[in-house]
C-alpha cells in the first residue's frame, strides 16, 4: 500500500513537472535572472483557534509567532522582513475553505501551513491547483499522504507514530493488545496501521473501543477494556483525550502499561498521578541535544510563554523556518522565485532542511518526514526520553 | 457478570450527573418556557469559579465547592434579567428567543476563552478516593454525585411544596396566563427560577472539574443531555426528570454492553426518540413533581 | 476577486438551505432541528455516485434530490405524532444519530476521513472547477430553489400550509389534509436542501461529517431568522448576511493571538443585537392575498339564501356514547340535524355539548353508536375527509389563523382547490392561477355576505371580537359543507352584533343548511333555534321547539334560571 502510494507520486511528480515544462532543464536560464522580491514574505496558516478543543491551535499559533518573530529580529530572509497570516478554520472544513480564500484573496499566498486533517482534506485540493505549498504539522492521518504533490508533512505520520509505540510492547513480548481509540480520522488511521503490524508481529488484538475525542464520559469504554484481560492498553488519541482515559483506566484498577503517541500539559493535567508509567512514542524533541538549536527554541518558549514547548510548538515553529528556507534557495534560483511551484521545486532538489528537533530531516517523495521518533516514558507528569525507536523499513 | 456490575456502577455515577443537568434544564423551561442554550456557558462560569477560588485564591475545595452554585445562580439570573427578559416582554418568537440564546452562548463562551485561554483548567492535587466493591470500582465522585442529586432533589422538592416563592413557581409552570392573571410577579418567578436552575447545574459542574477539569466549551455537550433528559423524563416532572437521568445513564452505559462503543453518542437520542414516539409526554410526566 | 466569487457560491449554497428551511419553520411552522442532515445527505450522494459510480452530471444531482427527498418523507413521521419542543428534540436527536453513522459506516462514508477527490460538476464537456466558473451553475441552481420555494410559498399550497402554522385543528375543520402537507413539505424542504448539498460537494471536492453538525443546523437557523420568517426573500438576505459578516470580521485587524476569539465574540454580540433591535428579522413576513380590491363574482347573498326545500334529516347520530377515564362524557345520545332548521345544544357546563361537536365532526372517534350523514354511516373519518363530505364545525375559542388576512381565512377554507396538490401546482401551474382568482372573488364574495368586504386585507388578529366571530361564520360557509355546527357563536357578543349573526344563521338555514349551534343565551336561544336538545351529564333530557322546553318547569329550574 504505501510503496503504491510512493510510486502513484512519484508518477505525479512527473507528470506535473513534464506538463509545466519545468524540468531541472530549463534551470539555469533563470539563474541569470535577478530575483524578483516581493516586500514582505506573508506565510498563511490556517488553525482551529474557534474549534472546541482549541488549545492545540493555541500552542501552533505561538510557535509560528515565534518563528517569524526571531527571523525578522535577525534581519528577515535575505533583508526582507516575514508576516505569517493566521486564519481560524474552526474545526470546519467549509470555513477552512473559506479561510483559504481569504489568504488567496488577500495575500496571494504562496505557502500556507495546515492543521486539523479533515480541513486540510477540504483545502488540500485547492492548494493543489492553485500551486500552493502546503506543510502540515499536526496531523497524522494517512488519509492526506501521497495524494498532493504540494502537500509535505513535518510531523511523523501514523504509519510511523504507532508503528514505534507497538515497539514498546514488542519489546516486553506483549501479546494480547486492547486499543482505545478517538473516533477522529487520525486516531483511526493509528488503529489501522497498529491493527496491521500487530497481526504481522504475532499479536492478537482483543479489544477496540472507541470515543468522541470530545467525549467526557469514558466509563463504559475503560470497564469494557478492563475485562479484555489484555497485556497492554493502546491509546490511540491526541491532546487531551489521553489525559482522561488515563486517569479513568488507573481509576477503574486497570494494572497494565499503557502505551500512546502524544504526552502534552493538557494530558499531564487531567491525568495527574494516574500518568506515571504511561510510554508513548513522539517526534523527540530534544532540548539538550549537541546541536544548539532545540535548546535556544525551548529556553526562549520557556521564557515568553511559561511553558515548556510541546510538539505542535515546536512543529509549526518549525513548519515557519522551513519554508523560510525553502524561500531562500528558490530566491538563489532567481526570477518570480516566491511561488508555490518554486518552493516545491525547492525541497524537491533538497528534500533535506534543519530541524528544530536537532540535526536535519529528509521529506520522502510521498511528502512525509523522516524524523526520528524517541520512546519516552512519564514520571511526575513530565515525559523523559528513554531510547529511538527502531523502526524496520 | 463483572462488567454487568461494572457497568451499571457507572450507569448510576453518570445518571446521577445526567439528573442534575436535567433537572436544572427542565426547571427553567417548565416555568419559563425559554430553550436555555446558554445554560452551557453558566455552567462552565460556576466551574471556572471555583478553579479561580482553589486553584488561584488557595481557598479549600469545600470553600469553593460553595462558589459554584452561588456564581452560578447569579450569572444565571444576569443572563434572564439583561437578555431573555426584555425579549419576553416584547413577545418574540421561540425562534428569535432560541437564536438569542444560541448567541449567548457565542459570546460567554468566548469571552471565557478570552480571560482563561482555551487550555483544561484542574484543580490541582486532587485525586478522589477510590472504592473497591468486589470486581466494581468506584470513585469518590461518583458516589458523591449520587448523594448530591439526592439531596439537591429533596431540597427543590421542599422549597417548592413548602415556601410562598415554591408555590408560585409551581403555579407559574402550570399556567403562566393563569398564574399572571392571579397576580403573580412572574418575572421575579422567571428570576428565582433561571437562578435556582442554573445553581443545580454549578453542583453537577464541580463534578465535572473535578473529574476532568474546566474548558470555556465545556458546557456545550451537558446542554443537550439536559435537553434530553429533562424530555425523556417529562418535562415539568421533579421526579421525571430524575429518573430520566439515571435512565440515561444507564441505557447508555449498559447499551455499550454489546453495542460497539463508538455508538456512545447516539445511544441517548435512540432512547429519546422511542420515548418520544411511544409517549410524546415523556416517561413520567404523569409524576407530576 | 476569486474571494468574492467563492463568497458567492458560499451565499448561494446558504441561500438554497436557508429558503429550504424557512418552508419549514417559517411557513410550516414545523420547528425541526435537523436540516444539515438533509444538508449532508445530498451532498453524500453526489459524493458517491459521482466518484465511485463514475455517474455523470446531473445524475449525482438527480439521486440526490430523489433520495434526501424521501428521507424528509420519513422524518415527517415522527412531526404528525409530535409538535413544538418535542419536535425541537427528536429532529435534534436525528441530527446526532445521521452524524454518528455517517463517522461509522466508514465503508460507505469514509468515516471521519470523509471522502476527497469528487470529480468536478462537469457541463459540456468542461469541467467547472473554482470559484469563477462554478459561480453561475450556482446561482442558477440558487435561482431555480428559490423560485420553486416561492411557486410553493405563495400557492394555494404555501396558503394552507400557513393555515396550518397558525392553528394546526383550524385548518383540519375546513378540509386541510395535514398529514399530506406535512409530509409533502418536508419531502420537498429536503430536497431543496439537497442540491445545497449536491453543490457543496462538487464545489469542495470533498465531503465529511465535520461540515453537518448540529453547528451547521443551528447557522441554517440564525439566517432563516434574521432574514425573517414566512419570508424567503429574507432568507436569501440572512444568508448573505451571515456569510459575509465573518468575511467582513476576518478583514478587522485585531491583536495578534486573541483575534479569533474575540471575532466570535463579535459575531454572537452582533447576533444579539441584531435581534435586540430588529426581532423580528430584516423583512417582514409579506400581506399576501392582494392588497387591492377583488372582484366580487357572483352574488353570494342570493346564492346562499336562495330558498331551498326544508326537512329531511342530513347528520344524525344515534345511540352515541364517549368516555374519558373513568367518566362518560356521552351517553346514549341521539341527534338528528336536519335541513333548513337551526338546531339549538344547550345544557350546563360539563353536560358534553362540546364533546358532542367533537363526535359528530370525527375530532373525536364515538366508543359507540352510529353516526350517519345523508343515511349513509360514517366510519371513522378524520375531520377534514368530514369537512369535504358535508359537515363543518367552528371552535368555542374562534382559532381563526390570526397571521393571516380576513380574506386568506376565507380563501383557505373554500373546497376542492387544485393548488393544495403539490403535483398540479407544478404541472398546471395556469389552471391553478384561474382558479385561485376565481377562488378570491369568491371569497370576496362570501366576506360581502357577511359584511367584513372592508377589512379583506386586514390581518385576523386585528379584528375586533364581534368581526372575529363573524369571521368564523365566513370561514364556515367557504367550506360549502352541508351542516354547519358553531360552538358557541354568540357568546360575549352585544346585542346588535348577536342579533347581525343570528340573522345570518336563520338566512343559512333558509338557503338549505343544516346548522347546530352550541349557546347559552336565552334570548338569542329563542330567535335563532327552530329546535332544542337539552344535554345534561351526557344525556339528552329532553328534545323540542324553544317554546316548549323553555315552558318546561324542571328544566327550567335546572338551567332557564
Amino acid at each position: 500500500m504505501t510503496q503504491a502510494i510512493t510510486r502513484r507520486a512519484a508518477a505525479s511528480v512527473l507528470a506535473s513537472g513534464l506538463a509545466s515544462g519545468r524540468f531541472p532543464l530549463n534551470r539555469p536560464a533563470r539563474a541569470a535572472e535577478p530575483p524578483k522580491d516581493p516586500p514582505v514574505f506573508r506565510i498563511g496558516a490556517l488553525l482551529g483557534l474557534g474549534d472546541k478543543a482549541n488549545w492545540n491551535a493555541t500552542v501552533m499559533q505561538r510557535g509560528i509567532l515565534m518563528a517569524v518573530d526571531e527571523i525578522n529580529a535577525a534581519g528577515g530572509i535575505d533583508g526582507i522582513k516575514v508576516e505569517a497570516a493566521i486564519e481560524d478554520h474552526q474545526g470546519v472544513p467549509r470555513v477552512g475553505v473559506d479561510a483559504l480564500q481569504r489568504l488567496r484573496a488577500r495575500y496571494d499566498i504562496q505557502a500556507v501551513l495546515l492543521s486539523y486533517s479533515v480541513v486540510a482534506l477540504a483545502t488540500a485540493p485547492i492548494c493543489e491547483e492553485q500551486k500552493i505549498f502546503m506543510l502540515d504539522g499536526g496531523s497524522v492521518t494517512d488519509g492526506l499522504v501521497g495524494k498532493f504533490s504540494y502537500l509535505y508533512h513535518n510531523r511523523s505520520v501514523a504509519s510511523v507514530l504507532a508503528r514505534a509505540a507497538l515497539t514498546i510492547a514488542k519489546e516486553k513480548g506483549f501479546k494480547k493488545m486492547a486499543v482505545m481509540c478517538a473516533s477522529t480520522d487520525d486516531g483511526q488511521s493509528l488503529l489501522r496501521v497498529s491493527q496491521a503490524d500487530w497481526k504481522a508481529h504475532g499479536g492478537e488484538i482483543v479489544a477496540v473501543e472507541q470515543a468522541l475525542a470530545t467525549a467526557s464520559n469514558v466509563d463504559t469504554q475503560i470497564a469494557k477494556l478492563r475485562t479484555s484481560d489484555a497485556d497492554f492498553l493502546a491509546i490511540w488519541e491526541f491532546s487531551p483525550g489521553p489525559g482522561l482515559v488515563l486517569k479513568r483506566a488507573r481509576e477503574f484498577g486497570m494494572k497494565q502499561p499503557i502505551i500512546g503517541v502524544e504526552f502534552t500539559a493538557e494530558i499531564a493535567k487531567v491525568a495527574g498521578q494516574n500518568a506515571d508509567g504511561f510510554q508513548y512514542a513522539s517526534d523527540y524533541f530534544n532540548p539538550n541535544a549537541g546541536d544548539p538549536w532545540p535548546k535556544r527554541f525551548a529556553d526562549a518558549y520557556q521564557k515568553k510563554y511559561g511553558d515548556p514547548p510541546e510538539v505542535y510548538a515546536a512543529n509549526y515553529y518549525e513548519g515557519i523556518y522551513v519554508i523560510a528556507e525553502l524561500i531562500r534557495r528558490a530566491r538563489e534560483a532567481g526570477g518570480d522565485y516566491f511561488k508555490g511551484e518554486r518552493l516545491l521545486e525547492a525541497v524537491r532538489a533538497k528534500p533535506r532542511v534543519p530541524s528544530v528537533y536537532g540535526g536535519d530531516m529528509v521529506f520522502q517523495p510521498d511528502g512525509t518526514c523522516l524524523k526520528r521518533v524517541g520512546i519516552f516514558s512519564v514520571k511526575e507528569a513530565k515525559g523523559s526520553f528513554e531510547h529511538f525507536a527502531e523502526l524496520a523499513k | 457478570m463483572d462488567l454487568f456490575a461494572q457497568l451499571l456502577a457507572n450507569g448510576l455515577g453518570n445518571g446521577a450527573h445526567y439528573a442534575l443537568l436535567g433537572l436544572g434544564f427542565g426547571l427553567i423551561f417548565t416555568t419559563t418556557r425559554i430553550v436555555h442554550f446558554a445554560y452551557g456557558p453558566v455552567f462552565a462560569v460556576s466551574a471556572f469559579a471555583v478553579w479561580l477560588a482553589v486553584a488561584v485564591g488557595g481557598l479549600p475545595l469545600a470553600a469553593g465547592v460553595v462558589l459554584a452554585p452561588l456564581t452560578a445562580a447569579a450569572a444565571g439570573a444576569l443572563v434572564y434579567w439583561l437578555a431573555y427578559r426584555p425579549f419576553e416582554r416584547r413577545g418574540m418568537s421561540s425562534h428569535s428567543v432560541l437564536i438569542l440564546s444560541l448567541g449567548l452562548s457565542i459570546v460567554l463562551e468566548s469571552l471565557l476563552t478570552l480571560i482563561f485561554g482555551p487550555n483544561i483548567h484542574t484543580v490541582p492535587g486532587f485525586a478522589p478516593p477510590i472504592f473497591i466493591l468486589g470486581p466494581v470500582f468506584l470513585t469518590g465522585l461518583q458516589i458523591g454525585e449520587v448523594i448530591a442529586v439526592l439531596g439537591v432533589a429533596g431540597a427543590l422538592l421542599l422549597f417548592l411544596r413548602q415556601t410562598r416563592y415554591g408555590h408560585a413557581i409551581l403555579a407559574l409552570s402550570d399556567d403562566r396566563d393563569m398564574a399572571r392573571i392571579v397576580g403573580i410577579d412572574t418575572d421575579r418567578i422567571s428570576l428565582i427560577v433561571f437562578a435556582l436552575g442554573s445553581a443545580i447545574a454549578a453542583v453537577a459542574a464541580v463534578f465535572t472539574l473535578l473529574n476532568e477539569g474546566a474548558t470555556p466549551s465545556m458546557g456545550f455537550n451537558p446542554v443537550f443531555v439536559a435537553f434530553v433528559v429533562a424530555v425523556v423524563g417529562g418535562l415539568g416532572s421533579i421526579p421525571g426528570s430524575i429518573l430520566g437521568g439515571f435512565l440515561v445513564g444507564l441505557v447508555e452505559s449498559l447499551g455499550l454492553w454489546k453495542i460497539p462503543t463508538e455508538w456512545q453518542n447516539s445511544i441517548a437520542f435512540v432512547l429519546l426518540f422511542v420515548v418520544l414516539l411511544a409517549r410524546p409526554q415523556g416517561l413520567f410526566a404523569g409524576a407530576r413533581r | 476577486m476569486e474571494l468574492v466569487l467563492h463568497i458567492g457560491v458560499m451565499i448561494c449554497i446558504y441561500a438554497i438551505l436557508a429558503t429550504s428551511f424557512n418552508l419549514l419553520i417559517g411557513f410550516s411552522g414545523l420547528f425541526a432541528f435537523g436540516h444539515a442532515v438533509f444538508y449532508a445527505l445530498g451532498a453524500y450522494i453526489t459524493a458517491l455516485t459521482a466518484l465511485r459510480l463514475h455517474l455523470p452530471f446531473p445524475l449525482p444531482l438527480i439521486l440526490s434530490v430523489i433520495g434526501t427527498g424521501l428521507l424528509g418523507l420519513a422524518v415527517a413521521l415522527p412531526a404528525l405524532r409530535i409538535s413544538g419542543i418535542y419536535l425541537v428534540i427528536i429532529t435534534l436527536a436525528l441530527q446526532v444519530i445521521a452524524i454518528d453513522v455517517i463517522i461509522n459506516w466508514t465503508s460507505l462514508t469514509g468515516g471521519p476521513t470523509g471522502i476527497s477527490g469528487i470529480p468536478a460538476l462537469s457541463l459540456l464537456g468542461k469541467p467547472l472547477t473554482g470559484p469563477a466558473v462554478f459561480l453561475p451553475a450556482a446561482v442558477i441552481a440558487a435561482a431555480a430553489c428559490f423560485l420553486i420555494a416561492r411557486h410553493i410559498g405563495d400557492s394555494p399550497f404555501g396558503r394552507s400550509l400557513r393555515a396550518m402554522r397558525e392553528n394546526e385543528s383550524a385548518a383540519a375543520s375546513v378540509g386541510k389534509n395535514i398529514f399530506y402537507m406535512k409530509v409533502s413539505i418536508f419531502g420537498v424542504s429536503a430536497a431543496l436542501a439537497s442540491v445545497a448539498g449536491s453543490l457543496f460537494a462538487y464545489y469542495l471536492s470533498y465531503v465529511g461529517a465535520d461540515s453537518f453538525q448540529v453547528s451547521e443546523t443551528v447557522l441554517i437557523l440564525s439566517m432563516v431568522v434574521v432574514g425573517g420568517t414566512g419570508n424567503l426573500v429574507g432568507s436569501v438576505l440572512g444568508a448573505a448576511l451571515l456569510v459575509i459578516l465573518p468575511e467582513a470580521l476576518a478583514f478587522v485587524d485585531l491583536p495578534e493571538g486573541i483575534a479569533a476569539q474575540l471575532r466570535l465574540l463579535i459575531y454572537g454580540c452582533v447576533l444579539i443585537l441584531f435581534l435586540v433591535f430588529r426581532p423580528e428579522g430584516l423583512l417582514r413576513e409579506p400581506r399576501r392575498g392582494g392588497r387591492h380590491a377583488v372582484a366580487v363574482s357572483g352574488n353570494a347573498a342570493a346564492e346562499l339564501t336562495t330558498a331551498a326545500p326544508a326537512g329531511g334529516v342530513v347528520l344524525e347520530g344515534t345511540g352515541l356514547r364517549k368516555r374519558f377515564g373513568g367518566i362518560t362524557a356521552i351517553d346514549a345520545l341521539d341527534i338528528q340535524l336536519t335541513r333548513g332548521r337551526v338546531t339549538g345544544l344547550v345544557g350546563p357546563n360539563g353536560a358534553g355539548k362540546t364533546t358532542a361537536f367533537n363526535l359528530l365532526t370525527g375530532f373525536l372517534p364515538a366508543d359507540q353508536g352510529d353516526i350517519r350523514f345523508r343515511g349513509q354511516l360514517l366510519r371513522r373519518l378524520r375531520p377534514h375527509e368530514l369537512v369535504r363530505a358535508g359537515i363543518a364545525r367552528s371552535f368555542q375559542d374562534l382559532r381563526l389563523f390570526a397571521g393571516m388576512s380576513v380574506l386568506e381565512n376565507v380563501l383557505v377554507a373554500l373546497p376542492r382547490q387544485r393548488g393544495d396538490g403539490l403535483l398540479t401546482l407544478f404541472l398546471r401551474p395556469l389552471l391553478v392561477r384561474r382558479q385561485d382568482a376565481a377562488n378570491t372573488s369568491r371569497a370576496m364574495a362570501i366576506l360581502d355576505f357577511i359584511g367584513l368586504a372592508d377589512r379583506a386585507f386586514d390581518l385576523a388578529e386585528d379584528l375586533s371580537y364581534a368581526e372575529e366571530k363573524l369571521l368564523v361564520v365566513a370561514r364556515l360557509i367557504a367550506t360549502e359543507a352541508e351542516v354547519l355546527l358553531f360552538d358557541e357563536p354568540l357568546s360575549g357578543l352585544d346585542a346588535g352584533a348577536m342579533r347581525k349573526i343570528i340573522d345570518l344563521l336563520r338566512r343559512l338555514a333558509a338557503g338549505g343548511k343544516a346548522i347546530c349551534i352550541i349557546e347559552h343565551n336565552l334570548e338569542a336561544i329563542r330567535s335563532a333555534c327552530d329546535q332544542l336538545i337539552y344535554l345534561d351529564e351526557g344525556r339528552a333530557l329532553a328534545q323540542g321547539n324553544p317554546e316548549t322546553l323553555m315552558a318546561d318547569a324542571d328544566l327550567v329550574r335546572r338551567y332557564f334560571r
